[in-house]
């Protein structure tokens, strides 16, 4: 289990990785590694050339802005995980982060990183679909930003072109009061998702003003339950039952069609997405103040 | 706590014509100790050295190119894609090894079909990770390489495979072995009591049928092989990690057609076995078969991805159970059949036939029943060989008969503590010869499940279960009784079902100045043989442990034995030691009486002091006394070495236990989490409690990994599903809650010391204590365990949230 | 596939010593710190990252050597687990691992105690809960972790007693 030959690029610009990443044949950007490596070692991804951000400078900041919270492209799971500042501003992402493969995985492994990789049973891509935000990216023509909602193409795919370099990510900063929830079934603590399900409910004036509901492990990409957002979104809070709450669940099962595999069959992964989402909404409607 | 129940009693034949006086060792200050690991700073401090840290000048890496299929005849392999070829790479095909016998299975019994193994697939390959050619470089990872481009250059003719039992009894199925006309290798059925009439006074007959999951040893440090011969002194080296050094220099030297006492293997520091590393690998002979052709080291890693591929597996059987019961929930009668899924080859120097036939004949654990029939059978299938793991078939036995015990009580509405209770050995009922000839030496049945009951406060558990139930929460308790064969020499693996004949001997010296080798022929890979051996010695000889080394692994230092594997080594082991000391002792104590002028009787030795009983103040130090008896021909004796060498081939011996398991399970997801396990162990007179309760948490964390996590899964296709550490999953440490272990002590009566071997117990009994406590967790659902893991997806297949998978 | 890449000449700080190797990129610094520069405490278990016995603290944060490549860890400060005891003296957390027989076959053990490390660098006194979420990375199949847990949590109160100032108990 040892990689294949490659041709190593430790950048010091972010302009000299997208240089090396339109010049190869098959490079791919190596920041923690954390997924890539892995995948090398079984020579399951054999790229041409790696692209090193880690070197580039100013990459690693983590801004906890007003409208969102900016985490740069080599800034450690870990260190958003930990910062006082993200939890107090977004506390579902970092409970979502402690869910993220091990402390030695954060130590090295970034949030971009996760984001880019789309795994879809992954915690980071299902977050990033929930609060919403954009990926900012750099190619051979300029900087451009991607919504959350365009990110995620398909399996392990993004919308990201083979020379662009995402250089960080802003996740959107939920309203004030905002409730949320983070759930998963894993085989393991830190494994992959069979699957889970993250919300946010915000409730303004005794009424749900906003519901979001994001299952990851249920597809290609995590996916968005309209059907599901809708049954609340402008119900009264007080009307926000335990039967409207199993009705939001089985409107995600009934909408998923999900693959199974060793972990979890497809039958398992939508009964279950319900099933999360129904104890997921009421969580974050508890959370919820307003 | 611990309690002494029955004193040893005079030994019957089978303790080997021993007279009681002659089991006694002592035990005056170590033996019982909780003494800390005289072993641990090499391997706290990274400075212990396993096989993939060992380097040798010149050395070579090897790396096997594998089969990718399940079934399939090698037509050709087209070694000249390698540039290089014979001056940077070497490869080395089936054909090249084709003088080398094939392997083959070594269990002594009728009607069992053999399957000769080639060491590396010559015509044909049986699962995927066959060995299909070995590519030596001089780095690992050019070894990689060229094993890359040879893989992608091997042509097969792709065959229809057989992924599990039956498939290989299908009629038209494909063979794995043409030759013997069927997949079926052994089936044969033995008749104990009248079940007949069992069952015709039956008030009930409750059945199972139940599939026991295929998993394994997977221990931290993977095989590994290193080989190094010198051409002009003929002497081949081999480093691997294994339990057996002695029977792999023995098999080397066969296969190979080299004198033994040109051959010499060490077990290096040995990270894990399990059982897995007893039987003898293929790779085991192929490297050092590559070191003598290339006159230069070679050394192969297997890493953890070819582990999960071409590693030994073990543990799948498919179990049926018919039981007569009255009812009071009285066990008359059992009919079973035990079929073993045995993969690719009944295994090397082991057999497809461990899982079964161990199952079989351990199944009655520790009930009464007077009548049993037992069928066992195994099929080829092309899969990994199965092969030994700790618990080997008493495990899958243990699971299926401690469920359907719960299965009977929950339908006859009788206690499952009760029902135990009612069926349950006695204690002075032993010596009791089991209906399957198993002669159960000593032990604590009932004493040991109403300790466990009694420490998880059973009734104060029952009361919250039914609160919790009514608010949708469902927790559960399961009970596991078992029965532990253990002391695996000639005696034990006869009562077994697979003869094999052995014994294990140590040597004592102490050295001119004063200070103990103890040289063991058991082989340790985590067990702190170095400690309990030492304490052992330490007591026998009246010396301090600082004063004692223990050494093994080595043949060239070590007597020759079987080494490590079935608990045998505290019985075996600790024998020899004990008996060896013993003589040393009486050597010692005559130089010492020539030096003081006494009778060898009238001395005693204490911390390395000799004196003089009722004389204080007459006194010779150890040290003194070696030195005199090495060179003080005044007073040494007709042999000076002070050295002993005694062997011991022991009776069977048998702990015993009980494991209690206590787990909620969340009724949406079906996620299981375990909220506290208690164990009871007992294996006799202890050496040293700390290793033994350690031994105890092992065991049972990976019988939780069999009963919640771990599977080796195999599509319809043959393909294995759970190549990495993502899909084989070992339980880590949030999925074990604290263990906790408490004891109880039944001397053997018929070993030497009353040690019984111990280290399986909890593996045995962990998966149906999982598997009980969900049963009781989800009992109004009915829900009725069938298979193993309880993933959370088959535990909402079984209270009937989801169908049967679709997907 | 059989080429060959150009050599690195790195730089790495290993315990403290300073080793200058040239490597080839695609060479794991676990790979680097077992052959080339012959600390082999660090054990390989899975080398894809699940297992934990590899974990090395890269610049002070625990990290599986199995996943970084050696040319990225250029200029850093590695620490192995053969830096830890000093003059024949194991540490707190060695000496906690070896008085709660937290270690049987010692294959993960070195991971475990670069981890342990790293744990309580960060959480001094962590709950048994958190040990076990701490330790959930390394996996060990000898000893159920219940002596690991009760090691690290000995470490930790060890570490606590040492503090100057602290009163002795």
């Amino acid at each position: 289990m040892k990689p294949a030959t490659f041709t190593y690029h430790s950048c010091r610009t972010v302009e000299e990785a997208v240089g090396h990443l339109g010049a190869a044949a098959d490079a791919k950007v190596i920041c923690g590694g954390q997924s890539l490596v892995p995948m090398m070692n079984l020579r399951l991804a054999n790229p041409t050339d790696l692209v090193d951000l880690n070197r580039i400078p100013g990459l690693d900041a983590v801004e906890v802005g007003p409208a969102g919270i900016t985490v740069g492209a080599t800034a450690r799971q870990h260190a958003v995980e930990i910062s006082p500042d993200v939890t107090a501003a977004v506390p579902m992402l970092a409970a979502a982060l402690g869910h993220v493969g091990h402390p030695q995985i954060r130590n090295r492994g970034t949030v971009v990183g996760s984001l880019c990789h789309a795994d879809p049973a992954a915690e980071m891509p299902a977050v990033f679909a929930t609060l919403g935000g954009s990926v900012t990216a750099q190619g051979p023509g300029g900087t451009r930003t991607i919504g959350a909602a365009d990110f995620f193409d398909s399996y392990l795919t993004t919308s990201l072109a083979a020379d662009e370099v995402a250089t960080s990510v802003t996740f959107d900063r939920p309203e004030p009061g905002a409730g949320w929830s983070f759930e998963e079934v894993t085989r393991r603590h830190g494994d992959f998702a069979i699957v889970g399900v993250v919300t946010l409910v915000a409730v303004t004036g005794g009424s749900v003003a906003q519901a979001r509901v994001t299952v990851f492990g249920g597809g290609g990409t995590p996916q968005r339950m309209a059907d599901a957002e809708q049954l609340l979104v402008g119900t009264a809070r007080a009307d926000v039952d335990e039967e409207l709450l199993r009705s939001a669940g089985a409107a995600v099962s009934s909408a998923l069609t999900p693959t199974g595999d060793i972990h979890g069959s497809a039958a398992y992964r939508r009964h279950v997405a319900g099933v999360l989402v129904t104890r997921g909404l009421r969580t974050a409607l508890d959370r919820a103040r307003g | 706590m611990t309690e002494t129940l029955p004193a040893p009693t005079a030994a019957p034949a089978a303790g080997n014509g021993l007279a009681a006086e002659h089991l006694r060792i002592r035990t005056d200050k170590w033996i019982g100790k909780r003494t800390k690991r005289v072993e641990d700073p090499r391997f706290l401090t990274g400075n212990a050295r396993y096989v993939a840290d060992l380097v040798r000048p010149r050395m070579l890496h090897a790396v096997y190119v594998r089969s990718p299929h399940p079934h399939a005849r090698i037509v050709s392999v087209d070694t000249s894609v390698l540039p290089g070829l014979g001056t940077s790479v070497w490869v080395f095909t089936g054909k090249d090894l084709a003088d080398v016998p094939p392997l083959i299975d070594h269990v002594a019994l009728d009607h069992l079909l053999r399957t000769p193994q080639n060491v590396i697939a010559v015509d044909k390959v049986r699962f995927v990770g066959d060995a299909v050619a070995v590519v030596v470089a001089a780095d690992r990872y050019a070894a990689e390489d060229a094993a890359e481009e040879l893989g992608a250059a091997v042509e097969y003719e792709v065959l229809p495979p057989i992924p599990n039992v039956t498939a290989a009894n299908a009629p038209g199925a494909a063979l794995l072995f043409e030759d013997l006309g069927t997949n079926e290798i052994y089936r044969q059925t033995e008749r104990h009591g009248d079940s007949d009439a069992a069952f015709a006074a039956a008030d009930h007959v409750f059945e199972i049928a139940f599939h026991h999951n295929r998993y394994g040893a997977a221990p931290m440090e993977t095989r590994g092989v290193l080989a190094d011969y010198e051409r002009h002194d003929k002497q081949l080296t081999v480093w691997s990690s294994t339990q057996m050094p002695h029977f792999l220099r023995s098999i080397i030297a066969g296969q190979l057609g080299l004198p033994e006492h040109r051959v010499r293997v060490i077990a290096p520091e040995v990270g894990g076995g399990f059982g897995q590393k007893m039987c003898t690998s293929p790779e085991e002979i192929v490297i050092p078969f590559i070191a003598v052709a290339l006159g230069r080291p070679v050394k192969w890693i297997e890493d953890r991805h070819e582990h999960l591929l071409a590693a030994t597996q073990a543990k799948e059987e498919h179990i049926t159970l018919e039981v007569a019961v009255t009812n009071e929930g009285k066990l008359l009668a059992v009919r079973g059949e035990f079929v073993g899924d045995g993969g690719g080859y009944s295994f090397n120097t082991e057999s497809a036939l461990i899982e079964p036939a161990l199952a079989a004949k351990s199944f009655p654990g520790p009930y009464r029943l007077d009548a049993y029939d037992e069928t066992v059978a195994a099929s080829l299938t092309n899969k990994s060989p199965v092969a030994a793991y700790r618990g080997v078939g008493w495990t899958a036995a243990n699971t299926v008969r401690e469920i359907v015990v719960d299965e009977i009580a929950r339908g006859l509405g009788i206690d499952p503590v009760e029902i135990r209770h009612r069926n349950m050995l006695h204690a002075d009922e032993l010596p009791y010869r089991s209906i399957t000839e198993q002669l159960y030496d000593s032990g604590s049945y009932h004493e040991s499940l109403d300790l466990a009951i009694e420490t998880v406060d059973y009734a104060a558990f029952r009361a919250r279960q039914a609160e919790l139930r009514e608010q949708g929460r469902y927790l559960g308790l399961g009970i596991s009784s078992y029965v532990e064969q253990t002391a695996w020499g000639s005696d034990s693996s006869a009562q077994a079902g697979t003869p094999l004949p052995s014994h294990d001997n140590s040597t004592v010296t102490v050295d001119p100045s004063g200070t103990v080798t103890v040289a063991v022929s058991t082989s340790c890979h985590g067990q702190g043989h170095e400690t309990a051996y030492a304490q052992i010695a330490a007591d026998g000889l009246g010396v301090g442990i600082g004063d004692v080394k223990v050494i093994y692994g080595d043949t060239e230092s070590a007597p020759y034995g079987l080494g490590t594997y079935a608990s045998r080594s505290a019985v075996i082991g600790g024998a020899t030691v004990a008996r060896a000391a013993a003589d040393v002792r009486e050597q010692i104590l005559k130089v010492a009486a020539n030096m003081l002028e006494a009778n060898p009787e009238d001395l005693t030795i204490d911390d390395s002091v000799i004196s003089v009983t009722g004389a204080p103040g007459v006194s010779k130090t150890m040290a003194e006394v070696a030195y005199a008896a090495y060179w003080d021909s005044e007073v040494r004796s007709d042999e000076p070495l002070l050295t002993a060498t005694r062997f011991y081939d022991p009776p069977a011996t048998y702990a015993n236990g009980c494991v209690v398991v206590l787990c909620e399970v969340d009724a949406g997801t079906g996620s299981v989490t375990l909220d506290r396990i208690v164990a009871i162990e007992d294996c006799g007179t202890v050496i040293n409690p700390m290793i033994v309760e350690a031994q105890v948490h092992g065991a049972i964390t990976q019988g939780v990994g069999g009963a919640l996590f771990e599977q080796f899964v195999y599509g319809d296709d043959g393909q294995p599903q759970t190549t990495t550490y993502m899909d084989y999953l070992v339980p880590t440490s949030t999925d074990i809650p604290p263990i906790e272990v408490l004891s109880l002590c039944s001397p053997s009566p018929f070993s030497i010391g009353g040690i019984k071997g111990m280290g399986e117990g909890g593996q045995i009994a962990a998966p149906a204590a999982v598997a009980n406590a969900v049963a009781d967790a989800l009992a109004p659902f009915g829900a009725k365990v069938r298979e193993l893991p309880l993933a959370p997806d088959y535990v909402l297949r079984l209270i009937g949230a989801i169908g049967a998978d679709e997907s | 596939m059989m080429s060959t890449h150009p050599k690195h000449p790195i730089g790495l700080t290993v315990n403290g010593e300073t080793h200058d190797v040239l490597v080839e990129p695609r060479r794991t610094l676990a790979d680097v710190l077992r052959e080339e520069v012959g600390l082999t405490g660090t054990k390989l278990g899975c080398e894809h990252g699940v297992c934990g016995a590899c974990t090395v603290l890269l610049d002070g944060s625990a990290v599986r050597a199995c996943l970084v490549f050696a040319v990225q860890a250029e200029g850093a400060e590695i620490a192995t687990v053969e830096g830890l005891a000093e003059e024949g003296t194991l540490d707190h957390v060695q000496q906690a691992f070896t008085d709660n027989h937290g270690l049987q076959c010692g294959f993960c053990t070195a991971g475990m105690v670069m981890t342990t490390h790293a744990m309580l660098a960060e959480n001094p006194d962590p709950t048994d809960d958190e040990i076990r979420v701490g330790l959930n990375g390394n996996l060990c199949r000898c000893t159920g972790y219940t002596n690991i847990v009760r090691s690290v949590s000995a470490a930790a109160a060890s570490a606590k007693a040492a503090q100057p100032g602290a009163r002795a108990s």
